[in-house]
């Protein structure tokens, strides 16, 4: 019995683990489902919720709004600037602006956003909250930030595509017809559709995933086992996975 | 600016409720507009009139490339199918208002560059022609810059094994090489290019022997010449001479004819003389004359 017992217990633990993480990724999907039922079950919408939803949106959304564009929109002029200037010296500058579209408004931007909430309001939920069962109060919550994520990217999309068109025609308009024929050879339906999908689960797991890992954890014990907050980790790999998703279906 | 989601407890700021309502404004406008100008950057509210372009080959042809008009954008690609006879079909939407370029005498070409992608060109000459008519199918021009890489390839290929022919030790221009060296070799030898073009040295060594006895050769018969030119000159000093007898002698002979005459017309005073003599002489029997 004693000779078994090793393996056993090193199977066991493993097993265990393998278990208790399935379990944990399915409590996570399951608050997801939930959340999102109640998100848009009109109950939700109640006087004191409204104001919460309200109050909520100001704070994820109105508070950093202008800053987050702001910052957006000078990486993504430095981004543009480099772009068009290395592509014009190889003489390839008509793809330049397709490139510039597809790396910033497409990739980096909806993920910049993501993460910009993620670390906004995700390091707060670690803190901020106690370990509850899912609760009505927590519903706007979540909807705010996903609206967060959604609002930020989409500004920062239209200012970036706006300054890209005034570092490569400035103030003309005769590059307009051009640049929208550009932007439609961009924008077909797959790639439009898995943009608005990627958006949209971005939100969901910015949204999501750090509070249920949060309201699922014991406090004590996963500080103590790990001490990056387990939410995070695994808000960075679904991310992760989308975005892997999102290109493979546009580009492979 | 530490943000408070869940605080309910510090006063709510001034138009909080203006204020989400104007984000879900901007979010809303901003979802549809994007939308619209994404569904109107497509062509989807254009008119549009199909042309089909058949091809042999549709590599580098993608749904949603351009059909350029003098460098403008005027079609899109919509399908790409293969056809039953084994050619590639290539369904090109055109907008209706630009659609005026498309003549029946249009000539359509498909480029392939090396760097970048394929581009497919419409080139009207005769914009008076008629219209081309919805539907039309085209044969499409391939003009393809890396489809000559291979004949390319190939070409150079015959021309490295040429020259690898060449470069070989024992290959007939390397020999041919060899063989000028050693005439250059030759030629800085004493005998120089008369030894190359004689073949060898003695050779050579004979033709200058040769050369110096034609030289003393030379000389003697210049000597001879000399001695002949002395003689010639007696002989025209002689021949002088005889012309000055002949001429001598044509006198003479002129002379000789007047003396001639005199002795024919004394010989015929003598005779009549003799027969004077004969007639008054009978005697004298004797008819013979003897001449002083």
């Amino acid at each position: 019995m004693r000779q078994h017992s090793l393996p056993r217990s090193g199977l066991g633990t493993l097993g265990h683990a393998c278990v208790r993480s399935a379990a944990s990724w399915w409590g996570v999907i399951h608050f997801g489902a939930v959340a999102l039922v109640l998100a848009l079950s009109p109950s939700t919408y109640g006087r004191e919720s409204r104001a919460a939803l309200a109050w909520n949106i100001y704070a994820s959304t109105w508070q950093v709004l202008f800053w987050f564009t702001l910052l957006c929109a000078l990486i993504s002029l430095v981004l543009i600037r480099i772009v068009v200037v290395t592509a014009s010296s190889y003489g390839l500058s008509q793809y330049a602006l397709e490139m510039v579209v597809r790396v910033l408004v497409l990739e980096l931007i909806p993920l910049g956003a993501a993460l910009f909430v993620v670390l906004r309001s995700g390091m707060l939920t670690d803190t901020g909250l106690t370990a509850s069962p899912l609760h009505i109060e927590h519903v706007p919550r979540m909807i705010a930030i996903a609206f967060s994520v959604a609002t930020l990217a989409a500004v920062s999309s239209a200012v970036a595509l706006v300054l890209a068109y005034l570092v490569v025609y400035g103030l003309s308009p005769w590059g307009l017809a051009e640049y929208t024929h550009m932007v439609g050879r961009v924008f077909d339906p797959v790639v439009t559709v898995t943009f608005v999908l990627k958006t949209v689960w971005f939100s969901l797991a910015v949204a999501v995933i750090p509070l249920a890992s949060v309201l699922q954890a014991q406090p004590e014990t996963a500080r103590e086992s790990n001490p990056v907050p387990q939410g995070t980790v695994r808000l960075f790999l679904v991310l992760v996975l989308i975005e892997g998703v999102s290109l493979a279906v546009k580009y492979i | 600016m530490q943000p408070e989601f869940q605080s309910q407890s510090v006063p709510p700021p001034p138009n909080l409720e203006f204020k989400v309502a104007l984000l879900l404004v901007l979010m809303v406008v901003l979802v549809f507009g994007s939308l619209a100008y994404v569904m109107y950057a497509r062509g989807v509210f254009e008119s549009t009139q199909r042309v089909v372009l058949v091809a042999d080959d549709s590599e580098g042809v993608i749904v949603g490339m351009d059909l350029t008009f003098s460098g403008f954008p005027i079609g899109r690609v919509q399908r790409v199918e293969l056809a039953d006879d084994g050619k590639a079909r290539i369904v090109i939407e055109v907008a209706r208002e630009d659609a005026k370029w498309l003549r029946t005498s249009s000539v359509f070409t498909m480029v392939r560059s090396l760097v970048g992608g394929t581009h497919l060109h419409v080139y009207s000459g005769v914009l008076t022609d008629p219209p081309l008519p919805d539907g039309a199918v085209r044969t499409v021009l391939i003009g393809d810059a890396t489809a000559e890489i291979p004949q390319l390839v190939n070409t150079v290929r015959a021309l490295v094994e040429n020259l690898q022919n060449m470069t070989k030790s024992d290959s007939s221009l390397n020999m041919s090489l060899d063989n000028l060296q050693a005439v250059t070799q030759n030629l800085k030898g004493p005998y120089g290019a008369l030894g190359v073009l004689l073949g060898s040295d003695a050779h050579a060594k004979k033709v200058i022997t040769t050369l110096d006895q034609s030289q003393a050769a030379v000389i003697q018969v210049n000597a001879i010449l000399g001695d002949v030119r002395t003689t010639l000159k007696s002989v025209d000093a002689v021949l002088v001479e005889a012309q000055a007898i002949g001429a001598n002698v044509r006198v003479a002979t002129t002379d000789l004819g007047a003396l001639r005459e005199q002795v024919e017309m004394n010989l015929r005073k003598v005779e009549h003389l003799v027969d004077e003599i004969n007639r008054k002489w009978p005697l004298a029997r004797d008819t013979e004359l003897k001449l002083p």
